[in-house]
């Protein structure tokens, strides 16, 4: 299972009176195995909302809740692909794929299979013995990526995990991901600059607005997806060229560059 | 040969040669003053075959060696945890942070005295010596090691459920290992600077003990080949933690190597 909600929830940065509000009452419930990619100006909150669902950064108001139990400590039943990587750089790229599973106690023959296969996924299979200083920075973010993925979670937290990566990556990352989301569904909170990406894997976007960050809007996408058949389209580029793509694209473009000139105003 | 290992050599051989110039060639420097390299092979041979100062050379080496690897290795055992804690614990550095702010500023070699007093002139002061002087450094440079780890770093530990054992020594030794191993080597080269001055203030054995006899016989040649003793353990020693380091850093200086 994994239902995030977000109740009234407020985030001031220290002090109520005089400190920074960077969230404004924020209610949102993502649904068990529904993808949702958060989008908005930069230091609008995303990474925030998300550092809340981690169990990171405690709401100043209201509460976030996972299945119901409000969020304590975080855990690796909520995976996060962290916007820096955070990688152990002591540690081989095999071994910080394998940290999280070591932890939880998974047998020595299953993690090694379960390693091995996202090894080959992200195409990392020859640096399993690398660390992670000895990589370029859209390989350091795969291994982030698959350290995350390898844990199998309710709930995987993504904080531009595609950023570094160049456009062709980036292409066969995404469709990797909604391959896999679709086989194998979880909840996912997303965050990404990229509009394209958010309409292209999530099943809903929420727009924010700048700081102090509110909820905008929400758009169904998933609905569209399903009567357009976007999935019968194997290819990316082929599903960004159908009309109804278009039309969300150029809406939450539209939203976004508001925000943006009255951040500028 | 590497470059940098024959080039090294030859500058060691052309002080050797101006050495000898300066003292038996053109007899600048009254062998009273300064030993001549006939004199002090001398004295090098007469403290290793006669002895010198109530032992011969292996035995006043093996002494110093001992009490500096000893007193080195007490003092970051007890030095690196501690600064494991006062980086980790807000609580731990509050209720320490005092002590090491009045202890500080007294020099290591102000406590030989002290040392002595209670102790006498065998091994216990001494190691006790190495200790105040070693721990410190350890314990500074492996507490600024630990509040040097990046934040989302150990913000990943947490999120991958890393158990406390685990992370103290997954997360938080390696993190802080590089600033642990300046902190190792300034203690390294502190144990030696106070063991020496320590043994010159009273001891029975050791290469300060040689320096200090040979100081009051006036024979330089001795002191010279005490002087060079030292130099070339405090090189052996400080080169086999450099080999230490290199192999517990080795994920490190890939990213220097990698950076150019
Ligand atoms: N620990 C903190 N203390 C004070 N202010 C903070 C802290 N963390 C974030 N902020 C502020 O809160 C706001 C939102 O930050 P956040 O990182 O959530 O933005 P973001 O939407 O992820 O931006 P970006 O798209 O650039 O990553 C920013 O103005 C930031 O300066
Ligand atoms: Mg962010």
């Amino acid at each position: 299972m994994g239902v995030i909600q977000f109740k009234g929830v407020n985030k001031i940065f220290g002090p109520r009176e005089t400190g920074f509000q960077a969230l404004q009452d924020i209610n949102m419930e993502i649904r068990d195995k529904e993808f949702v990619a958060i989008v908005g100006p930069s230091g609008c909150g995303k990474t925030t909302c998300l550092r809340m669902v981690a169990g990171f950064e405690p709401a100043t108001d209201g509460v976030v809740t996972v299945d119901g139990t409000p969020i304590k400590r975080p855990g690796p039943d909520r995976a996060v692909v962290f916007q820096q990587f955070a990688l152990f750089p002591w540690k081989s790229v095999y071994d910080n794929i394998d940290m999280g599973l070591r932890n939880l106690n998974v047998s020595r023959s299953e993690r090694e299979s379960r390693i091995a296969d996202i090894l080959n996924l992200m195409n990392l299979t020859q640096y399993a013995k690398h660390f992670p200083h000895q990589l370029s920075g859209g390989m350091q973010q795969r291994v982030a990526i698959a350290r995350a993925y390898v844990l199998d979670p309710d709930v995987l937290l993504m904080d531009e995990p595609f950023g570094a990566l160049d456009a062709q990556t980036r292409v066969v990352m995404q469709e990797e991901l909604v391959r896999l989301a679709r086989k194998n569904p979880r909840t996912v909170l997303f965050i990404t600059h990229a509009v394209e990406e958010a309409v292209y894997l999530a099943d809903r976007v929420a727009i924010m607005t700048r700081a102090p960050g509110r909820i905008k809007e929400v758009l169904d996408i998933a609905s569209i997806r399903n009567a357009e058949d976007w999935d019968s389209h194997e290819k990316i580029e082929d599903v960004m060229d159908l009309e109804s793509f278009v039309h969300l694209r150029t809406h939450i473009w539209r939203s976004l560059r508001e925000e943006k000139a009255a951040q500028h105003a | 040969m590497p470059r940098r290992v024959s080039i090294g050599l030859i500058t060691i051989l052309v002080v050797c040669v101006i050495w000898y110039a300066v003292t038996t060639g053109l007899g600048l420097i009254p062998s009273g003053r300064f030993p001549s390299p006939a004199e002090t092979w001398s004295a090098f041979i007469h403290v290793s075959g006669r002895g010198y100062g109530g032992g011969d050379l292996t035995l006043h080496v093996y002494n110093s060696l001992r009490l500096v690897v000893l007193g080195f290795l007490f003092a970051i055992a007890t030095g690196v945890p501690l600064g494991l804690l006062m980086g980790w614990s807000r609580t731990a550095e509050a209720l320490i942070n005092p002590i090491f702010l009045i202890i500080r500023p007294i020099p290591p070699l102000a406590w030989i005295p002290l040392a002595i007093l209670w102790l006498g002139l065998g091994d216990a002061a001494k190691m006790m010596v190495i200790w105040f002087s070693a721990f410190v450094p350890s314990v500074i440079n492996t507490y600024a090691g630990v509040r040097n780890i990046d934040r989302p770093v150990i913000e990943a530990a947490y999120m991958l459920g890393m158990p406390k054992t685990r992370f103290v020594g997954e997360v938080l030794i390696p993190g802080a290992s590089p600033m642990i191993f300046t902190g190792l080597r300034l203690s390294l080269q502190a144990s030696w600077t106070t063991l020496v001055a320590a043994e010159l203030v009273g001891a029975f054995y050791g290469i300060g003990r040689v320096l200090n006899v040979a100081q009051q016989d006036l024979y330089p040649g001795m002191i010279l080949v005490g002087m060079i003793a030292v130099a070339i353990l405090g090189w052996g020693t400080t080169r086999l933690l450099g080999v230490a380091e290199a192999y517990a850093l080795r994920w490190n200086t890939a990213a220097l190597a990698a950076k150019g």
